[in-house]
């Protein structure tokens, strides 16, 4: 009898062996659904398609059996809505405990869901009814898990460093959704989407050219897949618990250093604080769904591609650098710009569609060095002597948007640096280290946005993300502080060489100070990344949710932005179009004309927060810039900080030309140069700094992934 | 028996159920993953989703005389009905069933209850269309029936 069974398991297991030999016939499949009929119609699609099915209607009966034998399985399809744990729940343990790929299933299409869905890790999310064509091809997902393991094994730990490379692998990467690279096949679809950049071949792998090729060091490399294992373990542990030992227990990756967690947690903690910033700026109107943390992975992930590419070496390059540098407040100010709120607005994308890299441009924004928002910052740009200049701050911020608003798929974030401010004003304790973070990161320099930058590799990245413009309306408070964000900083970087390209891109920036309003075409289309529906705060930044939300600095402070007016040489800084009075015309900014009008009257007045004029969105999007203001007496009490911008100092100003000067280089990935565009002046620095490089690539923190990367 | 006759005749009540709208393209897949390891598949599908979908209805209707209005509760159980009727392509009643999912949303609770008498006369319909449409079949044997001998 024994003997018997023991016989008949062989069999079916040579049969299913065979099966699996003409894979994907015989695919192994656990599909879980509480809703009987549904799974009942899934099973008999699943096996029409001639995988070898399984099922369930209990959660915790599939996580039983996937932990008894993982090898069992090749993929999981589940529900979202399960009575006895939630589907992304079951998402996030599947994928960290036992790596297999999930797709999910619900009759919830709603981009918010889709959205969560890929920051758990889900490989795809097909919407009920499924249907027989959708499934016949999920067995991609498994083949391209494997794949980028065994890619991801071979390289991840020793990289060796090549020579950078022009190609910018980052493009259209689509980092998340159901279709793509959960798996870390993220330099796998560049190569596709970039039919004519040659990958060097290493998948995950950024390049890291400054480095002699003699000094090859172990790096990590943090791909998508590695990072969501990282946060699945950050959440299983609470982010207060997450230690980097705790965390690297639950990671369970070969050759995985306690210091290379510790590093990656030190970034994640970063990009969370500016997440919060730019999250709570933004989305305060939009529905609360996401938690800081979850956006913050989700931007991360998302933005991993990005920095896979040659290009992102530079801003390895150049974070080094920062790192280095003391924090300049001024410049930092100048630096954040500000950053339009109208980006946060992240639209999901619609039945998980690629995510194009983002460009990160109001990043600095989001990544406000905590010196910018406490320094008196002379407006690092704020004064822009030309228009042209204040246009090209426009610009920048339009051509970012537009830029970014042309990629479908881009996601816009954009980082408000109220959070920061609010923060500090609030004494908030979004410590992530953040503070400590920016503060090296901030570069001493004059004013120089270069710090304000390099501080924020995440920033940029995250900008990049951020950059979605979005159009829906934000409540005028948020609008308002985006905007003036926006109107910051980029000011002060000297970046040496500008872009025109970033002039050009200005759309409908005109030199004009008055057109400078960002308005960029109107509203920024884009959203095409998430509609954002709304990342929640969920931990209020300043405690008030919403719409108070301190958003952001108030651009200009009204002083400044007389100081720019009169400056008028060129638009002052971007924020002073916002400012500027003559703005108001501009229904573009429409708020931003408030803004620029009641900020006059403003001056340390929450009201700053002109937003009541209800900046649309799109208008706004951009560019802020630089005025930033910045609460100089960091009145705790205020919900939202009022941000000063300090005008450009003369100094400061030609600086801020340059900076403008860069242009936009490619969407993907590239910081845009203006002041949003965070690609020009990463160029321009990492060039002034290539010998400056010091520290090697894991000086930051440890392991200094690019920012997408390890964020 | 005239095997084809029947047949034809359920053939137009499918029709009819489709042009009036009760059912959707989703009801085809489900007829067509019907095979000869599962020749009853599609009837075995709509009788498992009655049974479920009564079920659900039923927990409905407590949990909407309860108090206070648990609008978020109704939706989920809502939103699990809704996923039944799309899987086997009950167009009307998974209308009924998104309409009732905005009034939960708009927290109308007369907009609520007034769906979910609808959900449940769209459920009760077009459960006896389809008894009526699986007999029909059932009689017109499978089929094959017709070209076999002696039938």
């Amino acid at each position: 009898m024994l003997l018997g069974a023991a016989r008949m398991e062989e069999k079916k297991r040579a049969v299913m062996g065979r099966e699996r030999d003409q894979f994907p016939v015989g695919m192994r499949v656990l599909a879980v659904d509480d809703d009987p009929v549904c799974l009942k119609v899934l099973e008999t699609l699943l096996r029409r398609c001639q995988y070898h099915v399984t099922t369930t209607n209990q959660a915790i009966t599939a996580l039983k059996l996937l932990r008894e034998n993982r090898d069992l399985f090749d993929l999981v399809i589940s529900d979202v809505h399960m009575p006895d744990m939630d589907g992304f729940k079951l998402l996030e343990l599947v994928g960290l405990e036992m790596d297999l790929p999930v797709i999910m299933l619900s009759v919830n299409g709603e981009t918010k869901s889709v959205m969560k869905g890929i920051t758990h890790g889900a490989c795809d999310y097909l919407l009920k009814p499924v249907r027989i064509e959708e499934l016949r091809n999920i067995w991609q997902h498994v083949v391209r898990r494997k794949f980028s393991k065994r890619e991801r094994s071979n390289l991840e730990i020793y990289k060796e460093l090549k020579p950078p490379s022009t190609d910018s692998c980052y493009g259209h990467n689509q980092i998340v959704g159901g279709a793509s690279d959960q798996s870390g096949r993220i330099s796998k679809k560049r190569k596709e989407m970039h039919s004519d950049e040659e990958d060097d071949g290493d998948e995950n792998d950024f390049q890291e050219g400054d480095e002699p090729s003699a000094a090859k060091k172990p790096r990590v490399v943090w791909s998508v897949e590695l990072h969501r294992k990282f946060v699945a373990a950050v959440n299983q542990l609470g982010i207060d618990k997450a230690v980097p030992k705790r965390i690297l227990e639950l990671m369970n990756v070969e050759k995985l250093t306690r210091e290379n967690v510790a590093s990656h947690l030190q970034v994640w903690h970063v990009l969370v604080a500016l997440i919060k910033t730019v999250h709570l700026q933004l989305y305060v109107s939009l529905s609360q769904s996401y938690t800081h943390y979850e956006f913050a992975d989700y931007i991360l992930t998302f933005m991993s591609n990005q920095l896979m590419s040659p290009d992102m070496q530079k801003y390895r390059l150049y974070l080094k650098r920062l790192s280095a540098v003391a924090s300049q407040q001024a410049s930092i100010v100048a630096a954040f710009g500000g950053r339009d709120p109208s980006f946060l607005h992240m639209r999901a994308f619609e039945g998980i569609q690629g995510y194009q890299p983002f460009v990160p441009s109001a990043a600095l924004s989001s990544f406000n060095p905590h010196g910018l928002l406490t320094g008196t910052s002379a407006a690092t740009f704020a004064v822009q002597e030309l228009a042209p200049a204040m246009a090209v701050q426009t610009a920048t911020n339009s051509g970012i948007i537009t830029h970014c608003a042309s990629d479908g798929n881009k996601f816009q974030y954009v980082g408000l640096q109220e959070n920061q401010q609010a923060n500090l004003a609030q004494g908030s304790t979004t410590s992530l280290g953040l503070p400590q973070l920016q503060h090296k990161w901030i570069h001493q320099e004059n004013n120089d946005l270069s710090t304000v930058f390099s501080g924020s590799a995440l920033a940029n990245s995250l900008s990049g993300a951020l950059q979605k413009v979005t159009s829906t309306p934000l409540p005028p408070q948020e609008l308002l502080e985006c905007t003036q964000a926006k109107l910051g900083i980029q000011a002060s970087m000297p970046m040496p060489s500008m872009n025109s390209e970033l002039v050009e891109r200005t759309v409908g920036v005109s030199s004009n100070l008055q057109d400078s309003r960002l308005s960029q075409q109107g509203a920024l289309p884009i959203n095409d990344g998430f509609s954002a529906d709304k990342l929640q705060l969920h931990d209020p930044f300043d405690g008030t949710s919403g719409t108070k939300f301190s958003v952001t600095m108030p651009v200009c402070p009204s002083g400044s932005l007389t100081t720019t007016n009169n400056t008028k040489s060129g638009a002052s800084s971007c924020g002073t179009v916002l400012l500027a009075p003559d703005t108001g015309r501009h229904s573009n900014y429409l708020q931003f004309g408030g803004v620029g009008n009641s900020r006059d009257e403003l001056d340390g007045t929450k009201q700053d927060h002109l937003h009541s004029q209800g900046l649309s969105i799109g208008s706004f999007n951009h560019d802020f810039g630089a005025c930033m203001t910045e609460r100089t007496n960091a009145s705790m009490s205020s919900l939202i900080p009022e941000m000063k911008i300090h005008p450009l100092t003369s100094d400061d100003k030609l600086k801020q030309k340059n900076i403008y000067d860069f242009g936009i280089p490619k969407l993907h990935g590239g910081f845009s140069s203006s002041s949003c565009n965070f690609d020009g002046l990463l160029s321009s620095m990492i060039k002034a700094e290539k010998d400056d490089l010091s520290f090697a690539d894991n000086d930051l923190g440890g392991d200094f992934f690019p920012l997408g990367a390890c964020i | 028996m005239d095997y084809s006759n029947l047949r034809r005749q359920a053939a137009s009540m499918k029709k009819s159920l489709f042009d009036q709208g009760y059912l959707d393209e989703q009801f085809c897949q489900v007829e067509d993953l019907q095979d000869e390891a599962s020749p009853n598949f599609a009837e075995e599908v709509i009788t498992l989703f009655f049974k479920d979908s009564a079920r659900l209805i039923s927990n409905i209707e407590q949990a909407l005389e309860k108090y206070p209005k648990d609008f978020n509760k109704w939706d989920a159980y809502m939103q699990q009905l809704k996923g039944s009727c799309s899987s086997i392509g009950a167009s009307r009643m998974k209308s009924e069933c998104m309409s009732f999912r905005e009034f939960c949303g708009q927290g109308n609770v007369e907009g609520c209850m007034k769906s979910f008498q609808k959900v449940k006369r769209e459920h009760g319909v077009l459960r006896q269309k389809l008894e009526a449409y699986f007999q029909l079949l059932r009689q017109a044997g499978p089929a094959g029936a017709a070209t076999r001998p002696g039938m």
